[in-house]
């Protein structure tokens, strides 16, 4: 009972990111904040990508941990472009202040939904 | 550990694979950021500034050096550094490891060097007024940060040689 609550949780926050972002872009009638949202579900993938590619048998071998790191260097990366972006638009006049602000909440709601999420399965994983 | 080279030993949480991990994290977002201060600044001067003084092609190259400098650094196994007191290395591996090392250290330290000059030559000499002269310092703070992620890095990097050799041991 727990876990679908907490899917039901999970959906409606991600919901609301989604709302804060298409307002954002439907208010100024200006479709550039949108790039928010597939920087923030983009941001995990290297992540899980290079998690399967490693073989997580040989520990020793640092060759097998560099791909994780580089995996991990990217995400970083990812995270900090989707804040960046707006702020970048922004400055150059391209998007409203509100919208920035907007975009920026709602995309920082949309990757806390798919990392907790990601955390969610993999934990119920665990146990079986 | 009888092996230390420094008096003060570091502390225990410098030592866990969770710093680590955050290390290569905020290694990633200081890159980020230093390539978005230089973006931020091309794009303004495109988008919004109406002057002589535009982000052309000049300005990237330093970021450019920067950041084949740091592909280079971080692509080198560091344990083969200090592969020559090993006996079972080849020939000179080292050696080699050193070479390639220098060589991203200086593309490195000449895309700093070269974001600094562009700022002197192309925008203070010239003495041009505040908003264009952001786009040279928003260069030399993008090289900064580059620079500053490649440390992160490499730190975060060695602290996991620490780390295995703490379990192998």
């Amino acid at each position: 009972m727990a876990g679908i609550r907490s899917i039901i949780a999970l959906s409606s926050i991600l919901a609301c990111g989604f709302l804060l972002v298409i307002l954002s872009c439907a208010l100024d009638n200006n479709y550039l904040p949108l790039t928010v949202v597939a920087t923030f579900i983009l941001a995990p993938a290297p992540n899980w990508i290079c998690g399967r590619c490693s073989n997580p048998d040989d520990f020793m071998e640092t060759s097998g941990s560099a791909i994780v790191d580089f995996g991990r260097w990217f995400t970083g990366f990812l995270v900090v472009m989707g804040i960046a972006l707006p702020l970048v638009f922004n400055y150059s006049g391209i998007i409203s202040t509100q919208a920035t602000v907007m975009s920026i909440i709602g995309g920082l709601l949309i990757y806390g939904t798919v990392v907790s999420f990601t955390m969610f399965f993999s934990q119920t994983e665990e146990e079986f | 550990m009888g092996h230390r080279l420094f008096r003060f030993s570091p502390p225990a949480w410098l030592n866990s694979p969770n710093t680590r991990t955050a290390g290569v994290y905020v290694s990633g977002g200081l890159f980020s950021i230093g390539f978005f201060v230089l973006l931020n600044a091309a794009i303004f001067s495109h988008a919004k500034y109406r002057g002589e003084c535009k982000v052309t092609f000049v300005d990237w190259i330093p970021a450019i050096c920067s950041s084949l400098g740091m592909l280079v650094i971080n692509s080198i196994e560091k344990s083969r550094l200090s592969a020559d007191s090993y006996s079972y290395s080849g020939t000179g591996v080292a050696w080699k490891a050193r070479v390639v090392l220098f060589l991203g250290f200086a593309l490195m330290a000449g895309g700093l060097a070269g974001s600094v000059t562009i700022l002197v030559l192309k925008y203070i000499r010239p003495g041009v007024p505040f908003p264009p002269l952001g786009f040279g310092i928003s260069d030399v703070v993008s090289n900064v940060l580059v620079m500053l992620s490649s440390v992160v890095l490499w730190v975060s990097q060695n602290l996991e040689n620490e780390y295995s050799y703490n379990l192998t041991l």
